[in-house]
C-alpha cells in the first residue's frame, strides 16, 4: 500500500472514513455532501457519501457516511463501521444508541457540546488515545441563525486535518447561493466559528473506557420464531421505545399548581405524551386530571405550550431543565 | 446546475467536454433525461426512485430542459401516460420501483408488444408485503418477461451512460423496443459518487440523433389502427417479431457501446469479469455489490485462492453465449440472487445461467444458488468472501451439500422475550358513556351530545405513544381525536403513507387494536372484503352475533389519488365502514411530492418554483365532493382545531356506518416538515385554512349539505394569502410576481365556497 499523500491515515481498503451521528432536521445530510464535494472536487480525492436509508422523519436518528481515498475507485459502498472520525451532532443520541461504535483506536471524536473534552469524555465514555474536539454548535447556530450543520462542518474540517476549509466554504457557497443567497454568509461565518472555537484534547492512553465493537443492527426476532406473514402479535409494543432523542433542544414543563385540567394538551399532542387519569382537581372535584408529561415519548414540538390556556405548560431549553423533572414518570 | 469541475476529459481523444462532479444515481438519471431532452415524462413517486422526477422537475423549473412533466394518478396511470405519449411520436421517460413497477406491469407488454420505445428507470426495491423500501431485485426480476430490454447499472456513472445508450438502442429501426435501466435502490440511487457527464447536451443530441417517430396516432394523412384485436393465428407472429427484435438488439449493443466510448471515453462490455481467466470458483452478482466483491476477490487471491467475479450490464437480452464462454473453466459458480423464485430452488439468475450452461455439453460447472441481501440487507467484503468460501468448500470436498440456500437469514436472539405492554382494550373501557347519539324524533337525523374534552381524556388510546412521526405532525391528533368519538372495538386498515410507516416499524407496532396495511391503491377494496366476510361469519354463527366491530380505513390524500377507484367502488357497494382521509396535501412519506390536493402554485418536491415554473400547475382536488356525488349516507370535513365538531362527526360517522353504509370523512392535517410551518403552531395553521374558506367545515347527511362553521358569520374570515404566508411552501405567493396566480387561487376558493353555501341554503342539496 503506497503511503497516502493527503489523507493522514487510511484503513485496509485505502480509505479514510467519517461517520456522522445525527437526527433528521439538523442537516447532517447536506454537511456530508458539502464535505465530500470539498474533498473530491476541491482536493482531487475520490470517495463517496451517503446517509442511512429509510423513511426517516424529522427527529429520528440518521447516520451520515463519508469515505475518502486516493485510489482511482471506491469499491466499498456499505456503511462505515470502523470510522477514523465520528461526529456527534446531537448528544442525546448517546442515550439511545452506541454512537461511538466501531471507532478506531487513535481516532477522532467531534462533539456538539458546551462541555469540555474531559467532561464529555465521561458522558460519552470515550476511550483513551482518542482526540476529542468539542464545539458549542448550538450556541453558534443560535447566534448566526443557521442550521447545526454549519458549525459542525467547521469542526469536522479542522478535526480531519486534511480537509481544506477554503474548499469547504466554496461548496457551502455553491450549495446555497442560488436558492438562498441570504444564508451564504451566515453559514460561512458559522463554519469559521466551528473551525476556530474548538476545545481539543488528545486523551492519554488509559483503560478508563473500552472501545465498543461494531455490531450490525439485528432484529431480536428471527425466522425460527417470527409469526408467519410478518404479523406483529405484541400489540402496542412500540410503547417501550424511547423517543427522547428526537427532541431538538426544547421541552414543555408542566406546573401542576397552574393547571386547570382542561384536557387541551391531550388533544393537540401528536405523541400522546400528556398523561391523564382519574383524580381530584384544583377545585377538589373528582374527574380526569392531568398528571404530567411522558418525556420518553414527548418530541418537544411545544404544541401543548401554545394551546395551554394558563401558564401550566411552559417551553424550556431541555439542557436547563432539572434532571428530576425529566426523570419523573407520571402514573 | 453543475457544481463540478469542467475539464476536457483527460487522455480521451475526441471525447467531448465533460464535467467532473459528485452525484447520486438518481441525479445522474435526471441529468441524462435533461440531456436527452425527452418530450414527456409520465411518473408517479415511489421510494427510492422519486428523486428522478424530483430532480427533473427542479431542472425544469430552472428552464434547463423542455420535458413535459405529467404526474400520474398512480403508476398504472403513469405507464398509460407514457404509452399514450409514445404513440404521439415522442421520446418518453419514466422511473419507478417495487410495487410501482408491479402496479404498472400490466401496461409494459402493451408498450413492448405495440413496439413503442421509451426509457424507464427501475430503482430496484423489494416488493411488498410486508412493505420494505430498500433494495433487492424482486421487482426487476418480475419484469423479465415483459418484452423490454433491460440494463443493469451498478453505479451512478453507468446510470447516466446507459440512459443515453438506451435511447439510441431502443429506437433502432429493427429494435423499436422500450428499455429499462435498473440500479440498486439507495446503494446506487442515493450514494454520491464521483462522476462525469457532458457539459452540454449537444454531444448527447448528436449521439442519439433526431427522433424518428415511426407510426404515430397523430398523422391524419396516414390513419392507423394501433393495438387491434389479434387472436390466433396472428399473435404468434407478432411475438416472433418481438423475439427477432431482441436478437437484433443483442447484435447492435456492442456497436452502440463502441460509439458511445468515442464521445465519452467510457467503454462498456455486456459482461463484467474480474480475475476470471484462471478462476476455479466464481461469484456471480448483479449491480451494487459487485465492486465490493472485487475487494473480496483480491483479499482471497492474496491468500492464493483462485477466485473471480462476474456481473452483467444487461439481463435482457440475456448474454447466454458470453456466459458460456466465461464459465468454460469454472469449477464452482456461486450465484448471488437478490430475490427468490419461490419454489423453483433458486433466484431467476441462477436459472438463466444454468440454462445457458446446459447448452454447452462440455460444461461441468457446479452451480450454487444463494439468496442474499433481501430487503436491503447490507453487503460487506466479508459476505463476498463467505459466498466464495462456500464455493471453495465444494471444490475441496467435491460434494454439493446445499445447492440452494438463504444467506444471511437469522435465528431469534436467545434472550428474546416478546413484549406484552398492554392488555387488549375491552368493550367497556372503550365505551365510557360520555358521548350520546340520539335520533332527532322529527327529522330522524342522529344528533351527538356530551362531547367534553376533559372527560374524553378517559378514552383508551387505540394508537399508543411510541410512533416515529415528526415533532408536531398533524396525523396523530387528527386521527386520535376522531377515535375519541368512536366507542367499542375498532379494526383499522391504514394505507401506505407517513401514518403507517411511523407506527409499524417491525418488530414494533403502535396499534393496540387490530390493524391491517394494504398498499394505498387498494385499501377500500380490502376493507370491503373484510367487512363483508365479517358480516358473513356472524351470519353463519362463526362469530358471536352480539359482538360488534367498527371498521375504519385510514388513508392520506395521496392514497386517494392512486386508490380513489377502490374507494368509489366501496361507495357504489355502500359497505358499512368509515373511510377517513387525513389530507396533508402531498405525498409526505416519499418526501413531499405534489398530490392532486396540493393547492395551485405551492412548492413541493415535484412542483418547484423557478424562472420557468410557478409551483403546482393545477387547483386542489375536492375529494369530499367526489364522494358526495357517490350518494353515500354521510360525508364530512373536519379539523383538529375544532375538537367538538370533529368528535361529533366521528360519533355520527359510527352511527351511519353501523346503520346505513359507507362514510367518508376528510381531515385537513398539518405537516410541519413539508409545509414548512412552525411545528408549535399546528392548530393556528389549520384554523387559518378553515377561516380562509380554503377548507370549509361541513357535512352532507343523506345528501343534504350543512355548513358547520361559517367564518363570515363569525367575523373570522381571512384572505387565503394570510394562510399561505404562514407556510414556507407558499410564502412566495405573497410576492408581486405571483400576484396573478394567487388571485386565481383566491377566486377558486371563493367560487367553491359560494357553491357550497348555495348547496347549504337549498333544501334539496
Ligand atoms: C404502488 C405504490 N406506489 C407508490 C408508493 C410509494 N408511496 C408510499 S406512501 C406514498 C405517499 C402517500 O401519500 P399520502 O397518502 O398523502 O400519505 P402521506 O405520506 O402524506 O401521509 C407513496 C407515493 C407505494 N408504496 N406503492
Ligand atoms: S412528514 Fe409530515 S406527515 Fe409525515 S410524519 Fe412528518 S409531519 Fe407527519
Amino acid at each position: 500500500m503506497a503511503k497516502p499523500k493527503i489523507l493522514p491515515k487510511v484503513n485496509e481498503y485505502d480509505c479514510y472514513e467519517i461517520r456522522m451521528e445525527s437526527i433528521g432536521g439538523l442537516g447532517a445530510n447536506v454537511a456530508g455532501k458539502i464535505l465530500a464535494q470539498a474533498g473530491i472536487l476541491g482536493q482531487g480525492l475520490n470517495g463517496l457519501n451517503f446517509s442511512s436509508y429509510g423513511s426517516e422523519k424529522q427527529g429520528t436518528p440518521v447516520k451520515g457516511f463519508i469515505r475518502f481515498t486516493e485510489k482511482e475507485s471506491v469499491r466499498i459502498n456499505s456503511p462505515v463501521t470502523q470510522p477514523h472520525l465520528i461526529a456527534v451532532f446531537h448528544i442525546s443520541l448517546a442515550n439511545v444508541l452506541p454512537v461511538l461504535e466501531g471507532l478506531k483506536p487513535e481516532g477522532t471524536v467531534v462533539v456538539n457540546t458546551n462541555k469540555t473534552p474531559d467532561e464529555i469524555r465521561d458522558i460519552l465514555k470515550i476511550p483513551g488515545g482518542i482526540t476529542v474536539y468539542c464545539v458549542d454548535a448550538i450556541k453558534i447556530t443560535v447566534e448566526e441563525k443557521v442550521r447545526m450543520n454549519a458549525p459542525m462542518m467547521g469542526a469536522i474540517t479542522k478535526a480531519t486535518g486534511f480537509l481544506d476549509p477554503e474548499q469547504v466554504k466554496k461548496y457551502i457557497r455553491e450549495t446555497f447561493k442560488k436558492k438562498y443567497p441570504q444564508v451564504v454568509e451566515p453559514n460561512c461565518k458559522a463554519f469559521d466559528r466551528g473551525y476556530k472555537e474548538l476545545q481539543m484534547k488528545v486523551l492519554a492512553k488509559d483503560d478508563k473506557y473500552d472501545f465498543i465493537e461494531y455490531h450490525p443492527f439485528m432484529s431480536p426476532i428471527g425466522y425460527d420464531t417470527a409469526p408467519m406473514g410478518g404479523v406483529i402479535t405484541d400489540f402496542g409494543n412500540a410503547f417501550i421505545k424511547d423517543l427522547s432523542g428526537s427532541r431538538a433542544g426544547y421541552i414543555p414543563v408542566w406546573h401542576e399548581e397552574e393547571c386547570i385540567h382542561c384536557g387541551q394538551c391531550d388533544i393537540v399532542c401528536p405523541d400522546y405524551a400528556p398523561v391523564f387519569g382519574e383524580g381530584t382537581d384544583h377545585k377538589g372535584k373528582q374527574g380526569m386530571v392531568m398528571r404530567g408529561i411522558d418525556y420518553k415519548h414527548c418530541k418537544g414540538c411545544l404544541k401543548c405550550v401554545e394551546i395551554c390556556p394558563t401558564d401550566a405548560l411552559t417551553g424550556e431549553i431541555e439542557a436547563e431543565v432539572a434532571e428530576e423533572i425529566l426523570s419523573t414518570v407520571p402514573k | 446546475m453543475a457544481t463540478g469541475v469542467i475539464e476536457k476529459a483527460k487522455n480521451k481523444k475526441g471525447a467531448a467536454e465533460q464535467v467532473v462532479d459528485i452525484k447520486t444515481g438518481n441525479e445522474m438519471a435526471a441529468i441524462a433525461a435533461s440531456h436527452v431532452n425527452f418530450h414527456v415524462m409520465g411518473y408517479y413517486p415511489i421510494t427510492p426512485s422519486t428523486q428522478i422526477p424530483e430532480e427533473t422537475d427542479r431542472m425544469k423549473a430552472e428552464g434547463e430542459h423542455d420535458i413535459v412533466m405529467i404526474p400520474g394518478d398512480g403508476e398504472h396511470g403513469a405507464a398509460g401516460i407514457c404509452f399514450g405519449a409514445a404513440t404521439a411520436g415522442v421520446r418518453v421517460f419514466n422511473a419507478t420501483a417495487a410495487n410501482g413497477l408491479l402496479f404498472s406491469i400490466e401496461q409494459l407488454p402493451v408498450q413492448s408488444g405495440c413496439r413503442y420505445p421509451m426509457v424507464l428507470n427501475i430503482v430496484a426495491r423489494s416488493v411488498s408485503g410486508p412493505l420494505d423500501i430498500k433494495c433487492d431485485h424482486s421487482d426487476i426480476m418480475m419484469a423479465l418477461n415483459t418484452g423490454w430490454l433491460i440494463f443493469m447499472a451498478k453505479d451512478p456513472q453507468r446510470i447516466y451512460d446507459f440512459n443515453i445508450c438506451a435511447v439510441k438502442w431502443g429506437e433502432l429501426e429493427d429494435v423499436r423496443l422500450p428499455v429499462m435501466v435498473t440500479s440498486d435502490g439507495f446503494f446506487t440511487s442515493h450514494q454520491l459518487r464521483r462522476v462525469e457527464y457532458f457539459s452540454t447536451r449537444d454531444p448527447v443530441q448528436d449521439f442519439i440523433g433526431k427522433f424518428k417517430p415511426g407510426i404515430t396516432a397523430v398523422d391524419p394523412n396516414h390513419p392507423v389502427t394501433i393495438g387491434p384485436y389479434m387472436n390466433d393465428p396472428d399473435l404468434i407472429n407478432n411475438k416472433k417479431q418481438q423475439s427477432m427484435a431482441m436478437e437484433a438488439a443483442y447484435k447492435h449493443l456492442p456497436k452502440i457501446f463502441e460509439e458511445y466510448a468515442k464521445i465519452s471515453g467510457r467503454k462498456y462490455e455486456l459482461i463484467e469479469t474480474y480475475k476470471m481467466d484462471d478462476a476455479e470458483v466464481a461469484l456471480f452478482i448483479l449491480n451494487s455489490p459487485y465492486d465490493t466483491v472485487l475487494q473480496s476477490v483480491d483479499n482471497m487471491r492474496a491468500e492464493g485462492k483462485k477466485v473471480g467475479a462476474i456481473s452483467l450490464n444487461i439481463i435482457r437480452p440475456f448474454p447466454a453465449d458470453l456466459i458460456r464462454q466465461v464459465f468454460r473453466n469454472t469449477k464452482v459458480l456461486v450465484v448471488g440472487d437478490r430475490q427468490d423464485s419461490y419454489g423453483a430452488w433458486g433466484g431467476n439468475m441462477t436459472h438463466e445461467i444454468k440454462s445457458a450452461l446446459k447448452d454447452d455439453p462440455e460444461n461441468k460447472t457446479e452451480v450454487l444458488s444463494r439468496i442474499y441481501g433481501i430487503g436491503g440487507k447490507e453487503f460487506y467484503v466479508e459476505d463476498g468472501i463467505a459466498l466464495l468460501e462456500e464455493g471453495l468448500e465444494v471444490l475441496k470436498s467435491g460434494e454439493v451439500k446445499k445447492r440452494y440456500a438463504y444467506f444471511g437469514a437469522t435465528e431469534t436472539a436467545k434472550d428474546y422475550k416478546p413484549v406484552q405492554a398492554f392488555e387488549p382494550i375491552t368493550e367497556e373501557e372503550a365505551s365510557p358513556e360520555i358521548i350520546r347519539v340520539e335520533l332527532n324524533p322529527k327529522t330522524g337525523v342522529p344528533e351527538v351530545k356530551g362531547v367534553n374534552m376533559r372527560a374524553l381524556t378517559k378514552m383508551p388510546k387505540r394508537i399508543v405513544p411510541g410512533h416515529g412521526a415528526c415533532p408536531g405532525c398533524g396525523i396523530f391528533p387528527s386521527i386520535g381525536n376522531f377515535l375519541k368519538g368512536i366507542k367499542g372495538h375498532v379494526v383499522m386498515l391504514w394505507h401506505t403513507g407517513c401514518g403507517m410507516v411511523v407506527t409499524t416499524g417491525y418488530p414494533y407496532t403502535s396499534f393496540r387494536t387490530t390493524y391491517i396495511h394494504n398498499l394505498f391503491q387498494n385499501g377500500a377494496a380490502t376493507m370491503s372484503g373484510l367487512v363483508e366476510a365479517y358480516v358473513e361469519r356472524k351470519r353463519r354463527g362463526e362469530i358471536p352475533g352480539d359482538e360488534d366491530l367498527t371498521f375504519i380505513m385510514i388513508t392520506g390524500d395521496g392514497g386517494h389519488d392512486i386508490g380513489i377507484g377502490p374507494t368509489i367502488g366501496a361507495a357504489m357497494r355502500n359497505h358499512k365502514f368509515i373511510i377517513l382521509e387525513y389530507d396533508n396535501e402531498g405525498y409526505m412519506n416519499t418526501g413531499a411530492q405534489l398530490s392532486f390536493t396540493t393547492p395551485k402554485c405551492m412548492i413541493t418536491s415535484t412542483s418547484h418554483v423557478g424562472p420557468a415554473q410557478a409551483g403546482k400547475a393545477t387547483f386542489h382536488k375536492d375529494t369530499s365532493q367526489i364522494m358526495a356525488a357517490c350518494n353515500i349516507p354521510y360525508v364530512f370535513t373536519a379539523v383538529e382545531s375544532n375538537f367538538v365538531d370533529l368528535v361529533k362527526k366521528a360519533a355520527k360517522a359510527q352511527w351511519y356506518a353501523k346503520h346505513e353504509g359507507l362514510v367518508f370523512g376528510k381531515i385537513l392535517s398539518v405537516c410541519p416538515l413539508s409545509w414548512r410551518s412552525d411545528s408549535r403552531k399546528g392548530q393556528e395553521v389549520i384554523q387559518a385554512a378553515v377561516d380562509s374558506n380554503f377548507f370549509p367545515l361541513y357535512e352532507i347527511e343523506r345528501g343534504i349539505t350543512k355548513i358547520n362553521y361559517d367564518p363570515e358569520k363569525r367575523n373570522k374570515k381571512i384572505p387565503a394569502i394570510e394562510w399561505f404566508k404562514m407556510m414556507g411552501r407558499s410564502r412566495h405567493m405573497a410576492k408581486p410576481a405571483y400576484a396573478k396566480i394567487t388571485e386565481e387561487v383566491q377566486n377558486e376558493v371563493d367560487r367553491r365556497w359560494a357553491r357550497l353555501k348555495a348547496m347549504a341554503e337549498s333544501p334539496v342539496l
